[in-house]
């Protein structure tokens, strides 16, 4: 068996509201991640995929905050540790973050090389400023990017080349864990092309051991990451192989957020798009009992009440639902 | 729609702004229902302080009450004992030898000093000759009639008044237990903040000067808004030529300070026809700048969004672009630059009129033209009468404060990052 | 220099030079255009009462032909244009014969002296007190933020006027008016200069209360937005030390701040104009001030001209600067 990654035990992570009230989006999540594989989450926006990555780094500020679990990165519990450790032992150098709106996440008025001398200066590696310039130098040209960029400032770039940037920024001091939130999303086609390119070379190169990839554009998913994890409202609600979760959804959230978008692969052809209607709940004051059952066609009066424990049914698969496997698939095949 | 304006009476700063900017407009409207008389009428001679006047003459006609207050003669040693006398007291004191540590000859300070003398008076050994530096006759007889001055103030007195002369004369008494109601005398004024130089009700001028001043804010502010709106407009969505000629228009504006510019044009324009609307509209016409570059630069951003391209493409008429395309993305900017161009339309009128160069009108006061009588008429220093200027300044900040706090607040609702 | 800032620069320097040149124009005509014959009014004060007609049209002929107001519009222009570049700016009508180059170099050291200083102490710690309030956010932020706003909204001459009742009229700490006292002939003996530093205190700390408020009220908003922005986030979570990160973000709120202070320096005549009014302070404002009400055309233009020439450089200076030292402008203005 592989070596564990990243190893996430019952993490809740909380937001503290401007009056004070505590809004739990991240609620119980374990995950694990085996070195050399990487894995997908999906959901729709506001389902807690953005404050999952953020709470995976163990360093937390204001209004996010940390309540409970345990987050372990290559054997090591990060969680627990004071945030000036975490800081310079584990940010970056373990756990590395692409954010979402990649296209301002460099300070505009910091050369890009200058910028990269900053990152390593905070974790106090030996190393002068030559040093750190050859390995930038060497990085750039290995990654395919021009060397020249590290003399430039972030608004003299363009949009893809600001993002592919940003990457080779992240992954300058070889993390053990890539967290990508939806690093491609604001870019053209081409742009993502070589973006989900260079992340994947980046995983074969060995740069990045273990790598979590956010987005809401399922397609991407599966043909980037190894596997994928659907959220809803703080929890997750499916997990399983790429192609089992497209071609094989269990629960009816996932199904339903497979079904809404055309993945173009032979044998999906005649899959029903089919959005789902309404919105995810309000996290303030979430549901006494299952947490889709409003949206679910499927709930019964006892979802509404019971919580709904995650069902493991071996070969890395999990779901989160009150019926079995069995009944849901004669559900779905009642209704082609 | 709804929500914003839900949002912004829920904004703690917009809120305290506007309860602030509607209490003096309320003021403005309501007061002149209650004082109506002209606020421009000269009720007496220069700066008189704060306070309630009557007149001591109706105060004899009107019905007498026998009152005796207990603090009645000490109240009355306070206000009328000379400064010479009490040093009298202090010098006897000291000739004496009494502890003087804690003994001062300030008007509240009078009880004590009047105790401290009932308690060492001793006429006989004054008449002795006891005391260093009371000798002579003269001084021996100056500490007798301070005595007698002190304790008969303590009984009662009567004051006689003759009315008339010759054979018609008839007297009146008047004992300092005879007491007459304010209301029942027949003139009785309240200056709740004196009188100004020209012996005008400060408070009632500056009720008018604050409603004048802020209407010449809402002109000067609507003229610069709209100005600004257009040539911002014109400039952000017809581009070309026609943005660098305004932007060459609207830099020297720029360049000319608006302030000189503007005491250049005031004064072109005549001291004759300074009136308050012309005054208005050249604070207006100087101050469209900003107005109209920052308007234009937000057009140059919405000009190139996709529903404006739709709008072209559907053959749209450029009002009909401008009106239903632009203005309603901008429409929160210009509400708050309205907002700020009202609070500097106050202000430059102010110091238009604090330089000289306010409205030539004696028919009505502005916040600025009293500022100007205070300055002229040395109410900051001969007069010392903070009367006559710091409630202006206070009503002037007070208008700008809550002006800006609306302001602020209606950013922190359009601009959510600002957001606490 | 790439071909992108030669087309920058080329662009900026014509509209300076167009700009300048109806500047020029508009300081001219402008105080042309007030009500009032300045030669009557100068004849009327010199000639002896028992004059004749033909003496009086005489003497309005002589001082018409002194200053050049015999000829036409166009003509004075190129007299004004003359004298602006030999750098004595005509003749003064007030205080013929003086020199109007020397009626304004008596004053413009004293604003400078006041004004430069001030203007500089009140920028720095206003922007200082923004970016505690924006950085600190809570107590500072309740408390500082309703009051700067407060004190931003006391006009110019209201906290002039407040400090000169306080502190010279009631305390005595300082005195009224002036730049010196009145008894002292400019020297550089110690007693003159503490009388000067003595009249320096309330005209500076007016300008410096006023400027405070403002500049707070600005670096605070600036320093809240660039705390929001994405590369704070960014930043933290590559494990660079907040210290190096509020660095980053007050470099960058700062940037922008340095146009208000140019501006203000650009345009501190203008701005003088109320302190020295309040404070008598003998400065090119209260020479401007003077020189309005006598209508005095050369000084007035000179005057206007100067504070056009200084706000025309210091926004000449902010393009250029701008363009080197903030990538943002540089991306923005060079493609």
């Amino acid at each position: 068996m592989a070596k564990k990654m990243l190893e996430v035990r019952q993490l809740t992570t909380k937001y503290i509201t401007r009056h004070g009230e505590d809004v739990y989006s991240v609620d119980h999540v374990s995950l694990d991640i085996e070195e050399g594989k990487s894995l997908g989450i999906a959901g729709e926006s506001g389902c807690g995929k953005s404050t999952l990555a953020l709470s995976l780094m163990g360093y937390y500020f204001p209004p996010l905050h940390y309540t409970s679990g345990d987050i372990i990165v290559d054997g090591k519990n990060i969680s627990g540790l004071d945030p000036d450790v975490v800081r310079k032992t584990v940010l970056g150098s373990d756990v590395a973050y692409i954010p979402q709106a990649a296209m301002n996440a460099l300070n505009p008025t910091r050369k890009v090389g200058k910028f990269i001398e900053d990152v390593i200066r905070a974790h106090e590696l030996p190393m002068d400023s030559k040093q750190i310039r050859e390995m930038a130098e060497q990085r750039f040209a290995l990654l395919g990017l021009p060397v020249e960029a590290l003399d430039k400032y972030s608004v003299e770039l363009s949009g893809g080349m600001r993002q592919r940037v940003v990457i080779a920024v992240s992954t300058i001091l070889n993390p053990k864990v890539l967290i990508a939130d939806e690093p491609s999303s604001a870019l053209d086609v081409t742009s993502q092309k070589m973006v989900i390119k260079m992340m994947k070379d980046m995983m074969a190169q060995g740069l990045v051991k273990s790598m979590i990839f956010i987005t809401h554009e399922l397609p991407l998913l599966y043909n980037v990451t190894d596997d994928i994890m659907v959220m809803y409202a703080g929890q997750i609600v499916e997990r399983g192989s790429a192609h089992e979760m497209v071609f094989d959804p269990i629960h009816p959230y996932s199904r339903g957020l497979m079904n809404s978008i055309l993945v173009p692969e032979e044998g999906t052809r005649d899959v029903k798009l089919t959005a789902i209607p309404g919105t995810p709940p309000n996290l303030k004051h979430p549901p006494a009992g299952c947490r889709f059952a409003d949206r679910c066609r499927y709930a019964t009066n006892a979802c509404k009440f019971n919580q709904m424990p995650i069902i493991d049914i071996g070969g890395g698969r999990q779901y989160r639902c009150g019926m079995s496997v069995e009944q849901l698939r004669e559900v779905y095949a009642s209704e082609n | 729609m709804k929500s914003t304006l839900r949002n912004i009476f829920h904004s703690p700063r917009f809120m305290v702004g506007f309860i602030i900017f509607m209490v003096m407009v309320l003021t403005v409207l309501i007061y002149p229902y209650f004082i109506t008389r002209d606020p421009l009428v000269s009720l007496g001679k220069g700066f008189l302080e704060p306070g309630t006047y009557f007149s001591i003459y109706d105060a004899n006609n009107a019905s007498t009450y026998r009152m005796e207050l207990p603090e009645a003669t000490m109240n009355r040693l306070e206000t009328s004992l000379p400064l010479a006398d009490r040093q009298l007291i202090l010098d006897f004191l000291k000739a004496k030898g009494a502890d003087l540590s804690d003994l001062d000859t300030s008007n509240d300070k009078v009880g004590e000093l009047i105790e401290a003398w009932t308690a060492n008076y001793d006429e006989a050994d004054v008449k002795a000759s006891k005391y260093e530096g009371f000798t002579t006759q003269a001084k021996r007889r100056a500490l007798a009639r301070l005595n007698t001055k002190l304790s008969s103030s303590a009984s009662s007195d009567v004051m006689t008044i003759t009315r008339g002369d010759g054979e018609e004369a008839t007297t009146s008494s008047i004992s300092d237990t005879d007491y007459a109601r304010v209301d029942q005398v027949a003139n009785a004024i309240t200056l709740p903040l004196g009188t100004d130089n020209f012996g005008r009700d400060t408070l009632t001028e500056l009720v008018k000067a604050t409603g004048v001043s802020l209407i010449i804010g809402l002109i000067a502010g609507s003229i610069a808004t709209l100005l600004g709106l257009l040539v911002g407009l014109l400039a952000g969505y017809i581009g070309g030529i026609v943005d660098d000629i305004l932007m060459f228009i609207a830099n020297i504006f720029t360049v000319i300070p608006g302030f000189v510019l503007l005491i250049l044009i005031y004064y072109s324009v005549g001291q004759e026809s300074r009136g308050v609307v012309t005054c208005a509209v050249v604070i207006g016409l100087t101050s469209w700048v900003w107005t109209a570059r920052s308007v234009r630069s937000q057009v140059i951003s919405l000009r190139n969004r996709d529903h404006v391209n739709l709008s072209k493409l559907s053959g749209h008429s450029l009002f009909r672009i401008v009106t239903t395309d632009i203005l309603p993305y901008i429409a929160s900017y210009v509400v708050m630059a309205f907002i700020l161009q009202v609070s500097s339309g106050i202000l430059a009128e102010a110091q238009l009129s604090l330089l000289g160069l306010g409205p030539k009108t004696t028919d009505v006061p502005t916040l600025g033209l009293m500022m100007n009588w205070a300055k002229l008429f040395g109410a900051y220093t001969s007069s010392n009468a903070w009367w006559a200027y710091f409630p202006v300044i206070l009503v002037i900040a007070l208008t700008s404060f809550s002006l800006n706090l609306m302001n602020t607040g209606l950013d922190q609702v359009f601009n959510p990052t600002l957001r606490d | 220099m790439t071909k992108g800032m030669r087309k920058y620069f080329k662009k900026k320097i014509f509209w300076f030079i167009i700009t300048f040149i109806a500047a020029l124009i508009l300081n001219f005509l402008l105080p042309r255009l007030m009500p009032g014959d300045p030669v009557n009014a100068i004849v009327g004060k010199s000639i002896s009462p028992g004059a004749t007609q033909e003496q009086v049209q005489e003497q309005i002929a002589f001082y018409k032909h002194q200053f050049g107001l015999d000829k036409n519009l166009v003509g004075q222009f190129f007299d004004f244009v003359k004298n602006a570049f030999n750098g004595t700016f005509g003749v003064s009508y007030s205080q013929y014969p003086r020199l109007v180059s020397d009626i304004i170099g008596s004053g413009i050291w004293w604003t400078i002296a006041l004004q430069l200083p001030a203007i500089l102490v009140g920028w720095i710690l206003g922007n200082l007190l923004g970016a505690v309030a924006a950085y600190k956010r809570g107590i500072w932020d309740k408390v500082l933020m309703p009051v700067s706003l407060f004190f931003s909204a006391i006009p110019a001459f209201g906290a002039a006027v407040i400090l000169l009742v306080v502190f010279a009229v009631n305390l005595g700490w300082a005195p009224v008016n002036g730049a010196y006292d009145p008894g002292m002939i400019p020297n550089f003996s110690w007693s003159f200069i503490a009388s000067v530093i003595a009249h320096y205190q309330l005209p500076f700390w007016s300008i410096v209360l006023i400027s405070i408020g403002g500049q707070a009220v600005g670096m605070r908003s600036m320093s809240i937005y660039e705390l929001n922005a994405d590369y704070v986030k960014y930043s933290r979570f590559l494990g660079i030390k907040d210290t190096k990160i509020v660095r980053y973000v007050f470099r960058n709120a700062m940037l922008p701040q340095v146009t208000g202070l140019a501006m203000s320096i650009g345009s501190m005549v203008g701005g003088a104009l109320v302190a020295e009014t309040i404070f008598s302070y003998p400065g090119l404002g209260m020479t401007m001030y003077s020189a309005i009400t006598q209508s005095d055309y050369p000084v007035i233009s000179a005057t206007t001209l100067i504070i056009t020439i200084m706000v025309l450089l210091a926004s000449f200076a902010l393009d250029i600067i701008y363009a080197f030292i903030d990538p943002r402008v540089k991306a923005a203005q060079f493609d």
